[in-house]
């Protein structure tokens, strides 16, 4: 049931959206449709300002389309009241920035917690998935580093294990490796991946074409439109990764755990 | 869904430790209007407590009539009118002071009738002296004990008077002065009587009795024209359950005597106790304000700090909204952390506030300021609204931010 192709999870209608006012007025997703199908792996590819990151945060609920309509598992998320959304956003989707976005003042393992004291868990819960989830990317000896401390692929990897800490059903991925060498972009790529193998829609903006090879489908924008949409041949799962993985024995067990969860939505 | 105040209240504790100087100043704000408050409260409540006790002691059983209409809440104005017991004219009689001993259950009602002028003894003219005529039922209304000789009575001739145990020693620099004279309107005062040293200023007699010199109300009358000039009419009931019946019987009296007129008012229970003075409401009133002014400022220092701190973190906000945060959690995160700023004034205020009200008390009063848990509901009370006012509008600003704006933002 892991790659199923048949409910879509996201639909787009028409959906626009503008900046600015009168003459400065520009369109940056002009009347966009778009279906992606449960368990996907998506790359949006396309030149800087064709609306690739607009597009990513609208679909990760955090702006608004001017026109058309979202469904989101169906539901109309842009008639949703704010404390709905936040709610969807806590329980559903795992948002990977382009720049890290971690609390400065805040641990690594606090950062990584931070979602699930929006689902309402108590603190030692928390820490402990916390704590678990960053094992999985090896940064067990930084719980307590402070995010200034880190390096550039650490950081990229606690923005990550932040990201899929409470679980999401879909994944939302602007350059998640923009700033990091192609070593550290493959296990970054490759947790990805194994992502998408349990099942997860991941859904990544990038400029790097390599990277394309993990997704299920690539998407090239261009000025706010879709000018090339297509499905790779090859499910990603068999797709031989190719750096592999520094971890990848280690990995399995909560990658399991992760399954059952995902199974369930 | 859940509001997570253990978590919000952990956030708030951290990030206002982290900015120590700056929460210290703020709490600041709170601690001063507060301690004010504080101050204001207690030391009223202990005058108050002061005149209950008094009456208390004479088993709730005493009723007071004082010309004028009753008393209004305090107003700053009153600062500059004339002070109450000391007007010129007085409504009440000695027809009046008969018409209570007539009615039924009454023990005694005596007269005080307070008089201008000053004493001499020898070489020695005190200031802050208070000259009362009255009956001998004082000493059974009002709780004076003697310390030596005997009180005025109706055999006692009319030259003679009892004085306060300070005034004693200021005419003839002992307390032992029975048998010595002072002058007086040209009339010479036998001592026949000195009270014992009372220390409360503070009584429903409006008459500290330990600079009185009491005379009888022939005397008084005589150095006033023949007229009785009673500012008030003390009443003792026997039992309190009568209390009631008593004062609304005395009303009736007194209104008849003046055909329909009312300018007097009774008053027992809880509006005896009121201060009496206008001047300490005035000044209770004055420092009320100042008190509500500078919480005001207090609070707008909170709402400033929390603007600072809502537009410092708006990055943080924003990524607390894409992490799954809805507008109420990040209300919440901020709202507490003003209401742990004005609470925690609200404490420091409350101990401030009673230090100086104890060293006020030590220095200057005769009595101690009042402990009670309204003090301390009204402090905690304040402050929480406090800080509820003034850091929703920085909350509600926080939550509306947009995530994708907040995210923009770099810092």
């Amino acid at each position: 049931m892991a790659t199923e192709p048949t409910t879509p999870v996201i639909t787009l209608r028409g959906l626009t959206k503008r900046y600015g006012i009168g003459d400065a007025e520009q369109t940056v997703i002009d009347e966009l449709d778009l279906t992606i199908e449960k368990g996907e792996f998506i790359a949006i590819m396309g030149p800087s300002g064709c609306g690739k990151t607009t597009l990513l945060n609208i679909l990760g609920l955090l702006d608004h389309g001017d026109d058309g309509d979202y469904l989101l598992d169906g539901r109309n998320v842009e008639t949703m009241s704010s404390a709905r959304r936040a709610k969807i956003r806590s329980n559903h989707i795992g948002f990977v920035f382009q720049n890290f976005n971690l609390v400065p003042r805040m641990t690594v393992i606090e950062n990584v917690a931070l979602p699930l004291t929006y689902q309402g868990k108590g603190k030692t819960r928390r820490l402990k998935q916390a704590s678990k989830m960053l094992a999985t990317f090896h940064l067990s000896e930084r719980e307590y580093y402070m995010p200034w401390q880190l390096s550039g692929g650490q950081t990229q990897r606690v923005a990550i294990a932040r990201a899929l800490v409470n679980n999401p059903s879909i994944v939302l991925a602007d350059e998640p490796t923009g700033n990091l060498d192609s070593r550290s972009s493959h296990v970054i790529m490759q947790e990805l991946a194994d992502l998408h193998a349990q099942g997860n829609t991941i859904i990544m903006v990038t400029h790097n074409p390599d990277l394309t090879s993990y997704a299920s489908r690539v998407i090239h924008m261009i000025d706010g439109r879709i000018a090339s949409d297509t499905k790779t041949p090859r499910p990603t799962k068999k797709n031989p990764a190719p750096k592999k993985r520094l971890d990848s024995n280690t990995s399995k067990k909560p990658a399991k755990k992760r399954t059952k969860k995902a199974g369930k939505k | 869904m859940r509001l997570l105040i253990g978590n919000h209240l952990a956030g708030a504790y951290e990030s206002l430790r982290s900015n120590r100087l700056r929460t210290g100043l703020t709490v600041l704000g709170v601690t001063i209007g507060i301690a004010s408050i504080t101050v204001i409260l207690s030391l009223s409540g202990g005058a108050t407590k002061i005149i209950t006790d008094q009456t208390a002691e004479l088993g709730n059983t005493i009723a007071v009539v004082r010309p004028g209409k009753a008393p209004k809440e305090a107003r700053l104005r009153d600062l500059t009118s004339s002070i109450a017991g000391n007007q010129p004219t007085s409504s009440l009689t000695e027809q009046d002071v008969a018409s209570i001993r007539d009615t039924p259950n009454v023990v005694a009602a005596a007269p005080i009738m307070l008089l201008d002028g000053s004493l001499t003894a020898g070489n020695n003219t005190p200031d802050d002296v208070s000259i009362i005529a009255t009956t001998p039922e004082l000493s059974q209304v009002t709780n004076l004990p003697l310390g030596d000789g005997q009180f005025i009575d109706s055999t006692t001739n009319k030259d003679t008077a009892v004085v306060g145990a300070q005034l004693s020693v200021d005419l003839f620099g002992t307390e032992q002065s029975i048998g010595r004279t002072f002058r007086t309107h040209g009339m010479d005062f036998t001592v026949i009587g000195i009270l014992k040293h009372l220390n409360n200023p503070v009584n429903y007699s409006n008459v500290d009795f330990d600079h009185a010199a009491i005379i009888s109300l022939e005397s008084g009358k005589s150095f006033n024209q023949g007229v009785a000039h009673i500012q008030q009419i003390t009443i003792k009931a026997n039992s309190p359950e009568h209390l009631e019946g008593i004062v609304a019987a005395t009303q009736k009296a007194l209104t008849a005597n003046r055909q329909g007129e009312t300018d007097f008012t009774v008053l027992s229970g809880s509006t005896l106790s009121q201060p009496a003075n206008q001047l300490f409401s005035a000044i209770a009133a004055t420092l009320t304000t100042v008190a509500a002014v500078s919480l005001v400022v207090g609070g707008i220092g909170i709402m400033n700090i929390m603007l600072v701190g809502v537009s410092e973190r708006t990055r943080e906000i924003g990524i607390r909204k894409a992490l799954g945060a809805s507008g109420a959690h990040i209300t919440w995160q901020f709202l507490i952390e003003s209401l742990m700023m004005s609470l925690a004034g609200g404490a420091f205020g409350y101990l401030l506030g009673y230090l100086l009200a104890f060293t006020a008390a030590r220095i200057f009063l005769t009595f101690d300021p009042l402990f009670s848990w309204q003090i301390a509901a009204a402090a905690m009370g304040i402050s929480l609204v406090v800080g509820l006012l003034f850091g929703l509008y920085p909350a509600v600003r926080a939550a509306r931010k947009d995530p994708i704006e907040a995210l923009r933002q770099y810092h």
